[in-house]
């Protein structure tokens, strides 16, 4: 762990030392290094769980694949934002990267957190540079609400997550998740048994988010700019899972019936999530509302709590990290030359641009869930498994991946195919960099075709 | 085929800028607050947005100097590609059997060639063998 930790706090001293000319540089190399030394925490090669080397931090199925993304992702969001900060001064250039590294440092101390409560703070601890490259680097005014919607939604939620934690401790003694997998997960008798285990789950439902409580993430990507967007779809939207997944497993067995709204919720998020992409004007906003989606399947996935469940939910959360951050980056491309994020203005790209088409097509392809990539595996794994735990949650499901395959192919073709928009005079040629970057958005998830077992948690 | 397009593109703009001062090469087709759409542009020295293709013919993307730009995208595609994939794939690659899974599967197939030449049964429904289990009769203590 702190072969990771300890090069991505020293990323704060180069990024404020080395001179201006050098930064992106330097800032990408190191942090492509640390990524490259991610990849080792991959190694399990015993039939326990965790891997630590010390109480306070350590690793498991579950947090590995993320830890991993996590740190991949840094560089990708450096490569990203070069462009559009370039104008800006250098220390603002220094004072944005520091914010992502910041950022980077917890995630990774949240999700290799042994101890429940230090994951709580981490998981706190995100909002608040998350928040700043909102209200800061966004470039609408609506960015300032889009960032209050973040914040207090997230607050709002993880308030009551602490006082159960706080409890949980005056009962079990220890947060440590180490020992508390071992303790007998007590009945929920009283209400406030319920209102507790309620209490418990909320925080992550919103991040993930359910879709009663999504409407800060749709403000929040499109307001972002594009490292914000990409950490957020990315990341941030998995911490919720992780959490949930982490709380779960302590939560049974009285959950089954008090589950079955937020299950129900989650799937009629699906379909209607889905059905509002179909509607969208504003690219970066179909993307989110598409994040909303996929979010749905993995809730359901998680909260029926059957080892499938689980292992889809993993592999769905990796794979939609990865598709949806590079479909934000592809939209980014488009906003850069034509500072709008409408879908119309950017009409038959395919004829202008023919080779970042293909990196559309690519990305919209991973995110329709095509098969043999691991957006469908993961998919097809929760659909069966909440086939298995009830017949009719086929026909949401079904209807979902239907809706699904519609918006991502609409997206594609209005990008990408018909006349190209007669407003467009002057559109500049891909940059190397933006191939690089959509290169290493979507190379992993072909890899991970290969070596799937990663991804599958300690559940399968 | 690509410099042709480059000769093309800049002939258009140097057309477009003879033609109207002060043009933009950004779609004004918007009101600003429409849904999904950003504050229309209005520089008040009428700059026009100069392409960094027209002083670095090889511009990639990364840096306004030629050169920091040319060695970004050797550190980024040598780091990223070489380095992070390829050498970090063949790491993940040769990782030693992940979570004991194809152990297990060949434990499972040894164990059951063992059972079946011994004759007893594959697999038993007890995790612990019933014969050694010591239960109180019933009603004795209460």
């Amino acid at each position: 762990m702190l072969k990771i930790l300890i090069p991505t706090l020293m990323l704060f001293p180069t990024t404020w030392l080395v001179t201006p000319k050098w930064l992106w540089t330097t800032t990408t190399a190191q942090a492509l290094i640390i990524a490259t030394t991610s990849l080792t925490l991959l190694n399990w090669n015993s039939e326990t769980g965790w891997t630590s080397s010390n109480p306070y931090l350590g690793t498991d199925p579950l947090s590995t694949p993320l830890l991993v993304l996590t740190c991949w992702l840094l560089p990708l969001m450096i490569l990203a934002s070069q462009n559009h900060i370039s104008s800006e001064p250098i220390s603002r250039q220094r004072t944005y990267i520091t914010l992502l590294t910041s950022l980077q440092l917890f995630l990774i101390m949240a999700f290799g957190a042994t101890e429940i409560i230090l994951f709580y703070i981490m998981f706190e601890a995100t909002l608040i540079p998350t928040l700043i490259i909102i209200t800061r680097w966004g470039n609408q005014t609506e960015r300032l609400n889009a960032g209050t919607y973040f914040l207090f939604y997230t607050l709002a939620g993880s308030l009551p997550l602490l006082v159960a934690l706080l409890i949980l401790q005056k009962e079990l003694g220890s947060l440590s998740m180490l020992i508390i997998q071992y303790m007998q997960p007590a009945p929920l008798c009283t209400w406030a048994d319920k209102i507790w285990w309620a209490a418990c789950l909320i925080a992550f439902l919103v991040k993930m988010p359910l879709y009663g409580a999504h409407l800060w993430l749709p403000k929040a990507h499109v307001e972002a700019p594009i490292a914000g967007s990409m950490v957020l779809a990315a990341v941030l939207l998995k911490l919720g899972g992780y959490g949930m997944m982490r709380m779960i497993i302590m939560l049974e067995p009285t959950s089954k019936d008090l589950a079955y709204p937020f299950i129900i919720l989650a799937l009629w998020g699906i379909i209607m999530t889905g059905s509002i992409c179909l509607r969208q004007t504003d690219l970066k906003s179909l993307i989110a509302y598409s994040s909303v989606s996929h979010m749905g399947l993995v809730v359901a996935g998680i909260l029926i709590q059957t080892p499938w469940g689980f292992t889809g939910a993993i592999i769905l959360m990796i794979a939609h990290g990865l598709a949806s951050s590079a479909l934000f980056c592809l939209a980014n491309t488009n906003y850069e030359r034509l500072h709008s994020r409408t879908l119309l203005l950017a009409r038959g790209m395919q004829a202008v641009l023919p080779l970042m088409a293909t990196w559309w097509f690519i990305a919209n392809l991973a995110n329709l869930a095509l098969p043999p990539l691991p957006n469908l595996m993961g998919e097809l794994v929760i659909i069966t498994s909440m086939f298995n735990w009830s017949s009719w949650t086929i026909i949401l499901t079904g209807g979902g991946t239907l809706i699904t395959a519609s918006y991502s192919l609409y997206m594609y073709l209005m990008t990408q195919r018909g006349p190209v928009s007669t407003s467009i005079m002057a559109i500049e040629p891909s940059h190397t960099r933006e191939h690089l970057l959509m290169a290493l958005h979507l190379i992993p998830i072909i890899l991970l075709m290969l070596k799937p077992e990663l991804m599958w948690g300690w559940c399968f | 085929m690509a410099a042709r397009l480059m000769r093309i593109l800049s002939a258009w703009s140097r057309v477009r800028l003879g033609s109207v001062p002060g043009a933009r090469f950004v779609s004004q087709a918007l009101s600003p607050g429409a849904a999904g759409s950003t504050a229309v542009h209005s520089d008040d020295h009428g700059h026009v947005e100069v392409s960094l293709y027209e002083k670095n013919r090889d511009f990639h993307g990364f840096h306004k100097d030629p050169q920091v730009d040319v060695w970004n995208m050797k550190v980024a595609f040598f780091f990223g590609i070489s380095v992070a994939i390829v050498i970090g794939g063949t790491f993940v690659h040769y990782l030693p059997d992940h979570g004991m899974r194809q152990w297990a599967r060949r434990e499972a197939e040894r164990l059951i060639k063992e059972r079946e030449a011994e004759g007893i049964a594959v697999l038993d429904g007890n995790y612990y063998d019933s014969s050694k289990i010591i239960l109180p009769s019933a009603g004795d203590e209460e």
